[in-house]
């Protein structure tokens, strides 16, 4: 436990700090914008048609892509906190937080792919 | 708990304890150990039940303490479940029996005497002074009374380890997370107008490790028994290094 041998210091953590704060505004804007569309549907004020051209129009999708993005970054970073928390073996570390950030990923663009509808 | 006067003396409630008892070299596994101790007057404090102890029932329990004020820092112990200075801790309002177990996470030499060796390293790294490269002036380094006032609330710090030692990330990445303690005295350094080294401070704790292993739990702050807030200053750590970098 004693420090004396320290390694010294890594420089980052400001980053993972600075894009959590960042991603957790973004989300209290864009999280409560689906559940807007779930009131409208089932209080009747949408019906299908209306939902779809709401979901297909531009801006929609633009908050759509806002709310991936935030979702995806800010489950990252907290479960890569969680990760450097406990799993102490860096090279374990290094291989569950690489898996998951390329699992995070491809499901991040595939949802965007479907938003965007891309290659069809 | 009421303290009546009789004819032949004072007759007082006993307060019950129950104290950890550990002695690595006589091995075995620590117990907990029940005493009664007479509480003699108003506005008793845990300390002094704990010397009656030793003074008077048991000398074999061992603690440590000096100043008996809440200034020197060495009687931090874990009171009920929660980190405190014996000295400073009222028996009136404490659950009996009050239970007292060595600050948590730490090595044990005995009984409630722990090992703290590593929190003072980690002290130490933060270089606990004042560095500055102006030569000195003929009589002192002055501040202004408002530059003065930034470093309220941090340098009352006694070093009891009591916030450190209660901070789950601690006990989780203790050799590597400074620790409530060491970094509400990084952020000391770094506010105090006569130091000069607040970049090379900042460039030392910019690690995910060392500082944003905190998480804002907020122990420390809940038990400081000087009332500190080191929450308040590792978050005035990330916005300054946030602050150079933006
Ligand atoms: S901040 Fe408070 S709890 Fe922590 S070491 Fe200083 S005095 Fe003790
Ligand atoms: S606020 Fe930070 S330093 Fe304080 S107990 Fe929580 S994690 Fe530890
Ligand atoms: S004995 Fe000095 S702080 Fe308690």
């Amino acid at each position: 436990m004693v420090i004396r041998k320290d390694t010294g210091t890594a420089h980052n953590g400001l980053s993972d700090w600075y894009w959590q704060r960042l991603s957790a505004v973004l989300l209290l804007v864009t999280l409560p914008l689906p559940f807007l569309l779930l009131w409208g549907v089932y209080s009747g004020a949408l019906n299908q048609f209306a939902l779809l051209d709401l979901l297909d129009h531009f801006l929609s999708r633009l908050f759509h892509t806002l709310l991936i993005i935030a979702i995806v970054v800010h489950a990252y970073i907290g479960l890569k906190t969680i990760l450097e928390d406990y799993v102490h073996p860096p090279m374990l570390r290094v291989l569950l937080i690489g898996t998951m950030l390329v699992a995070m990923a491809t499901a991040g663009i595939w949802w965007l792919a479907l938003v965007w509808a891309w290659g069809g | 708990m009421t303290i009546r006067l009789s004819g032949v003396g004072i007759v007082s409630d006993m307060i019950h304890l129950q104290i950890y008892r550990y002695d690595p070299e006589k091995g075995g596994e620590p117990t907990m150990q029940s005493f009664e101790v007479p509480l003699t007057k108003p506005g008793m404090k845990l300390l002094d039940a704990l010397n009656h102890i030793k003074w008077n029932l048991d000398g074999t329990l061992t603690y440590r303490r000096s100043c008996g004020e809440g200034v020197c820092g060495s009687d931090g112990m874990n009171i009920n479940g929660v980190n405190g200075l014996a000295c400073i801790t009222p028996i009136a309002g404490l659950k009996q029996p009050i239970k007292i177990r060595p600050l948590p996470s730490m090595g044990v030499i005995r009984d409630l005497v722990v090992d703290m060796e590593h929190f003072f390293d980690q002290y130490r790294s933060i270089r606990p002074w004042l560095q500055s490269e102006t030569p000195v002036p003929e009589h002192e380094r002055l501040q202004t009374p408002e530059d003065r006032a930034e470093i309220d609330g941090s340098y009352e710090c006694v070093l009891c380890g009591c916030c450190t030692t209660s901070c789950p990330s601690w006990w989780w990445n203790g050799d590597r997370f400074l620790g409530p303690a060491a970094l509400l005295q990084a952020d000391r350094w770094i506010r105090d107008s006569r130091d000069e080294m607040a970049g090379e401070r900042l460039d030392q704790l910019e690690d995910a490790f060392k500082l944003y292993r905190c998480h804002q739990i907020m122990n420390c702050m809940e038990c400081c028994p000087k009332d500190l807030n080191p929450t308040k200053a590792i978050d005035h750590i990330k916005r300054t290094l946030l602050a150079r970098k933006s």
